[in-house]
């Protein structure tokens, strides 16, 4: 009896919690009530009103926030941003390339592969078979969309779908509609450059740079050095590689779980093509994990080392790693390879990895199809007293600085978001 | 019967839970119970390329049983020596009250620049969350070894060592059990702290920060619930042996 009146008594209780939370979540969920406190247009002195950016760690809360009225849009990296389309959560408003200033980000760097200078300094062989890898994987992901999408697919999701509220979307798909949008490339060409300089010049505006970089009297033989490319280049080319003294140690190499980093995914998954074709492979030790960790960098079918596969959150963990040696070799964004370097990590850039790449995306059904209109929006917005809220990855990530211009070109003020 | 009545307010909440899920109607909020069972009931097939549930339940239980056993070697001859010797007490109080607020996650980025990537800064990280409920505990229940006790076997001739092994060692068992069950407890916790952690690409606690990465709600639960669900069988584990061995405490008076 008495556990009856317990039972009852705890039901009543939970009954209440239910209440309360289901009140607190339909309330926040109404149209702009949980956009934060972006100040209001009176506020400011900028022609077209404000805009507030709010910060996120990283790309995965952005769908959930966008589908849950949180924020107006959000600008990130692939695949989030085929997957807030393909998941009827969002639609593009503007890929980054499209970005004004008119033609500033039209080749954008996105991702670069950098080497630890003591590394390459000991293992040049290495470090420039492996850089032929990558190249002849850009190559591959060019030549075999399709393939390629497969692969990546696995490696991020196990080719299972990706569950955003009520809707399932294959991987498969989000993967394949995002590749398009991304150039891959590994040409470190004169227009990379000099975006790539752009940007740091956008990193030293908002304060993120102002170390060896921002003082240094020439930033490129800081920033950069293309000998592995152009070795790369030249191996590939005369289709005969010489196989490296086997290292002693293992080699760490970092990446995201991103689409952006598809060449080393498609490196190791497809080993057996690059091993033909090329006489260098990277072949996995478990040829049947969706995402191998440790792989045998194979040379004219003779092992050259063991080679971590390291997987980080985020790049700026990735640059902690390397400037520890806990990683020899990463994959990474331009603005944490840039930062690092800034604050004297021993890496040097080695090449582009991609270019392009990132999407605005805004809830489905708003009026922005461009950034004109998306501009025009968001001063109806600003006016009304309701600022637009645009979630970012992070301050100084490519994303948030490309907005940031863009909108300051645009006419807005720009706010934090403070939650 | 009193079992039973435990199990009464889990169900009410998985009911509560549904119907929450069925007013709220927002699965961004709050997903339905149908997302994330068939997530449960598929122990063994691979969840988004990370391997299966069983897998990542299986390599976490092996890091927390390292790090939680390292621990505890540690932590009790520590706390034994703290508790009978007032001079060792006075040496490592404050040095350890200095560290014991600190949350494990704040160590992440030293484990990671001084172990580097791999299993030994996930133990370490696991260490620092098990070693002082551990060590407390151990001071306290050698503390709390009755004084009559020892006189007695000090009058029985007994020397340091066998005062040691045959009175405050089985004395202060059951305190030194509640520290090992409440290390436990929070190395289980910080197994996800632990595996968010650059480097690995099993365990449960790295299934749910991919899973979050990829905004995938229903695999994020489906991890808490199996966490909850192993610890609770560890802790049911713990309790057992408090109850078959050490009784005897709410006897003696």
């Amino acid at each position: 009896m008495k556990s009856v009146k317990i039972a009852a008594t705890a039901f009543i209780a939970l009954a209440l919690i239910l209440v309360l939370l289901t009140a607190g979540c339909t309330q926040s969920a109404s149209p702009s009530g949980g956009a934060g406190n972006a100040s209001p247009a009176s506020s400011s002195s900028a022609p077209n009103g404000t805009v507030g950016i709010l910060e996120t760690s990283g790309v995965g809360p952005m769908p959930s926030l966008l589908a849950t009225g949180q924020v107006d849009g959000y600008i990130a990296w692939q695949p989030v941003v085929e997957a807030g389309v393909e998941s009827n959560i969002g639609q593009v408003a503007v890929y980054s390339k499209d970005l004004p200033p008119t033609g500033e980000w039209s080749n954008h760097p996105q991702n670069v592969f950098v080497v630890r200078k003591d590394f390459y300094a000991q293992n040049p062989d290495f470090v420039n078979d492996f850089s032929a890898l990558n190249l002849a994987a850009t190559q591959y992901i060019n030549d075999h969309p399709q393939e390629s999408a497969g692969i990546v697919a696995d490696w991020l999701a196990g080719k299972q779908n990706f569950t955003y509220g009520n809707v399932s979307v294959s991987s498969v798909t989000v993967v394949s509609n995002a590749l398009p949008t991304i150039e891959f490339t590994n040409d470190p060409s004169d227009s990379w450059k000099s975006s790539t300089s752009d940007f740091v010049q956008a990193l030293i505006d908002i304060g993120s740079v102002n170390g060896f970089v921002k003082n240094s009297s020439d930033r490129d033989a800081v920033l950069y050095n293309f000998q592995p490319y152009q070795n790369a280049e030249a191996i590939i080319a005369a289709k005969n590689v010489t196989t490296p003294t086997p290292l002693q140690n293992t080699v760490n190499v970092g990446y995201l779980m991103a689409v952006d980093h598809s060449a080393l995914f498609v490196a190791v998954k497809d080993w057996q093509y690059f091993n033909d074709t090329y006489g260098i492979a990277l072949k996995p030790e478990d040829l049947t994990a969706a995402k191998p960790a440790v792989a045998d960098f194979l040379v004219n079918g003779q092992k050259v080392a063991t080679v971590n596969l390291v997987p980080a959150n985020a790049g700026p963990n990735l640059m902690q790693l390397a400037a520890t040696n806990s990683l020899q070799m990463s994959y990474v964004g331009v603005p944490p390879a840039i930062s690092a370097i800034d604050i004297g990590t021993p890496i040097t850039i080695a090449y582009p990895i991609d270019n392009l790449g990132s999407g605005l995306v805004v809830t489905k059904g708003a009026p922005a199809q461009d950034w004109q209109s998306f501009a025009a929006w968001a001063k109806q917005r600003s006016d009304a007293g309701q600022p637009l809220v645009i979630a970012a990855p992070g301050r100084g990530s490519i994303q948030d600085v490309m907005l940031r211009y863009a909108l300051q070109n645009s006419g807005f003020a720009v706010t934090d978001v403070k939650v | 019967m009193t079992r039973r009545l435990g199990l009464v307010l889990p169900i009410l909440l998985i009911i509560g839970w549904e119907i929450a899920a069925i007013i709220v109607n927002n699965p961004f909020y709050l997903p339905k119970l149908e997302t994330v069972i068939p997530v449960l009931l598929s122990p063994f097939s691979d969840i988004l390329g990370t391997g299966s549930l069983v897998d990542n339940a299986l390599v976490s239980i092996e890091r927390v049983v390292l790090g939680f056993a390292l621990a505890a070697a540690v932590a009790i001859p520590l706390g034994i020596g703290m508790g009978r010797f007032a001079v060792l007490n006075d040496f490592f109080d404050v040095t350890l009250e200095l560290f014991r607020p600190v949350p494990p996650l704040a160590w992440v980025p030293l484990a990671l620049a001084w172990f580097k990537i791999g299993i030994v800064s996930i133990v370490f990280i696991i260490f620092i969350g098990a070693i002082f409920p551990i060590l407390l505990n151990t001071v306290d229940g050698v503390r709390g070894v009755k004084n009559t006790w020892i006189e007695v076997g000090t009058t029985l001739g007994a020397g340091e060592r066998q005062i040691l092994t045959k009175v405050i060692l089985p004395g202060a068992a059951p305190t030194i059990w509640t520290g090992l069950r409440v290390g436990f407890g929070i190395s289980w916790m910080c197994v996800v702290a632990a595996e968010i952690l650059p480097g690995p690409t099993s365990g449960l606690g790295y299934l749910i920060m991919y899973a979050y990465n990829l905004g995938q709600i229903n695999v994020i639960i489906a991890g808490i619930i199996v966490i909850g669900l192993i610890g609770l069988a560890i802790d049911q584990g713990f309790k057992a042996v408090e109850k078959r061995w050490f009784g005897w405490r709410g006897l003696e008076r």
